[in-house]
């Protein structure tokens, strides 16, 4: 088009720049997780003279990152398996089955995407304490999926309702019952949405802090992003091993960037839902 | 947009439906379906969320007897200088960090509207939103450290006298610079997702008619994403109040927290009950919350008052 008016050019160049600076502070955490300390500070953006790849592995034995990723993988898997499981038959049944509760019960649910976590973390600690399920990555586990609950449901009820109805009363003409129907039928259309939610579930707990920091206070057991804590205090004391905290640093959101440029589309359209209509 | 939001007709149920064998067959199933997701729900939401509303009129470290001391947890509060910066610190994240994301969020919104690469732009934007909080936010200190890439680029503009960022006076101020950078492309996407909607030819007539681009942006864009600035307005309502993460990482040492200077109303609530060296406060803690409890409340309902207008079809 012609139209493009030239004032707008000012504001091009600006959004170029903000492009350039968030590239640009990636590019510097790589770049800074093979260098020395003293390079990170005189060249910040210059090649490092020579790749120090002990910084990785010393970032990654140090804050025992190894057991961290397996115990923060176990319990993001099994969270995000539990969401499902528990959100996905009653956001069908909201959606989708006529009764008199399903509207107040889905905004009941609505309602829990603005109860900050501040609003039920004492009560749940103690509870928790008392059940023995402090400290314990199973006690986590269960604390992410219910704090998961509302998103999900939320989520997936907006999803199931934007699916086409003829299947299921295809499905119920053929003598499929409604147990049959959602598991057979529905949950394979819902598969996308599914999909979505889970790696949206992942990506939040991946580096999940407030939780964490109250529910596993034990060093032995901790997660991905509490080893990050601790090893970023170990740095702090111990002569600035700067070029280890980037290597670390770099471990963490490494696999998450991958997701990200696998799915980008995906989690930018799922994380902004709620948005739209 | 996401395929979830795809508009669904309201009527998506037969209506002959009840009493059919279906209809009874899924009433039978309404509630072993519901009942998880509620009883969890109930429990780890609704009854902690009553309990901490009791806690907030009573005086208890977590464990041994409660007891109840009415108001005197709030009157605290009214005399806690700590807790007036945290409150004070939490309005000016609401307000002055909202008001520069949704300032530029619009800018880029109207810049990237009809320019290429957009997609790109966009991705690249949204990217601090999809990766770790917490690693983010120790990135963004270490931007701001006494020999950070920022003094290093203010050296190189001529400027000797650079600021001491970190120290606790000024600890806040990069921490509200660091949320307006992550959020600016979080609630950009959400924005720019309403304006794709809104067809073409209501700007080529736009055009047609002579307007300027703030004409445009006045008259086409804005009342036709009325809706969606709404939804961001709630949304940053709330998230704002729950940001906790981001500012915990500027804590100094293990297991403390960050200079008090800093904190906000969540990581005050944390540190009253949770800080290892302090004895626990739960009531404390819980008062504040409230607090926080009635802020959302309140603003959840001032920004839909404000934003509401009649939405338009197109």
């Amino acid at each position: 088009m012609a139209t493009v008016p030239v004032r707008l050019r000012p504001g091009r160049l600006l959004v170029w720049l903000v492009v350039a600076f968030d590239l640009l502070v990636l590019l510097w955490l790589v770049l800074s997780s093979f260098k020395t300390a003293r390079e990170i500070f005189a060249s910040p953006f210059g090649l490092p003279a020579d790749w120090r790849l002990d910084n990785w592995a010393r970032a990654w034995e140090v804050s025992e990152f190894g057991p961290a990723i397996l115990r923060t993988v176990a319990v993001v898997a099994a969270t995000a398996l539990g969401t499902v499981l528990i959100a996905a038959p009653a956001a069908y049944a909201l959606s989708r089955f006529t009764t008199r509760t399903s509207g107040p019960l889905t905004s009941l649910f609505a309602m829990g995407l603005g109860v900050p976590i501040q609003a039920i973390m004492l009560p749940l600690f103690v509870a928790m304490s008392q059940l023995g399920l402090v400290n314990s990555l199973g006690g986590l586990i269960i604390v992410y999926v219910a704090t998961s609950i509302p998103f999900a449901v939320f989520f997936l009820t907006a999803f199931f309702r934007s699916l086409p109805g003829d299947l299921e009363e295809a499905a119920a003409i053929d003598g499929a019952g409604p147990l049959r129907t959602f598991w057979q039928i529905m949950l394979p259309l819902a598969r996308s949405g599914l999909v979505t939610l889970v790696i949206l579930n992942v990506i939040g707990h991946w580096s999940e802090g407030l939780l964490s920091l109250i529910f596993l206070q034990d060093p032995t057991q901790q997660t991905l992003p509490l080893a990050l804590l601790n090893f970023m205090t170990r740095v702090q004391y111990s002569g600035a091993d700067w070029g280890g905290l980037f290597a670390a640093i770099a471990i963490v959101i490494l696999p998450l960037l991958l997701v990200y440029i696998w799915l980008g589309r995906r989690i930018i359209e799922g994380m902004t839902l709620g948005s739209g209509k | 947009m996401a395929t979830a939001t795809v508009e669904a007709p309201a009527a998506v149920r037969p209506a002959a439906e009840t009493g059919s064998p279906l209809a009874r067959a899924r009433q039978r199933l309404y509630l072993p379906f519901v009942l998880p997701a509620l009883a969890v729900y109930l429990l780890v939401f609704i009854v902690p969320s009553l309990f901490t509303v009791v806690l907030s009129f009573a005086e208890w470290a977590g464990a041994g007897p409660i007891e109840w001391v009415g108001f005197d947890n709030y009157r605290r509060l009214w005399y806690d200088d700590v807790f007036h910066s945290s409150l004070l610190n939490t309005l000016l994240i609401l307000i002055g960090v909202g008001f520069l994301t949704f300032l530029f969020s619009f800018g880029l919104t109207m810049v990237l509207r009809e320019m290429a690469g957009r997609k790109f732009v966009r991705a690249v934007i949204f990217f601090p939103n999809a990766v770790s909080a917490l690693a983010i936010s120790i990135l963004w200190g270490f931007l701001f450290q006494a020999d950070g890439l920022a003094n290093a680029l203010l050296r190189l503009a001529g400027v000797d006298t650079v600021p001491r960022w970190l120290a606790d006076d000024n600890l806040f101020y990069v921490i509200c610079m660091g949320l307006v950078w992550v959020n600016t492309g979080f609630y950009t996407t959400i924005l720019m997702a309403a304006v794709d909607r809104i067809p073409a030819y209501l700007y080529e007539a736009a055009d047609l008619e002579g307007a300027s681009p703030w004409q445009k942006f006045r008259n086409v864009t804005l009342p036709l994403m009325w809706d969606a600035v709404a939804v961001s307005a709630t949304l940053w309502a709330i998230s704002a109040i729950k940001i906790f993460e981001f500012i915990y990482v500027f804590a100094g040492a293990a297991g403390s927290v960050p200079t008090t200077k800093a904190w906000t109303l969540s990581l005050y609530a944390y540190a009253e009950a949770f800080q290892p060296t302090g004895e626990a406060r739960y009531g404390a803690s819980a008062a504040a919350t409230m607090v926080t409890l009635v802020l959302i409340v309140v603003l959840t309902l001032l920004t839909r008052r404000v934003t509401r207008r009649e939405s338009l079809e197109y």
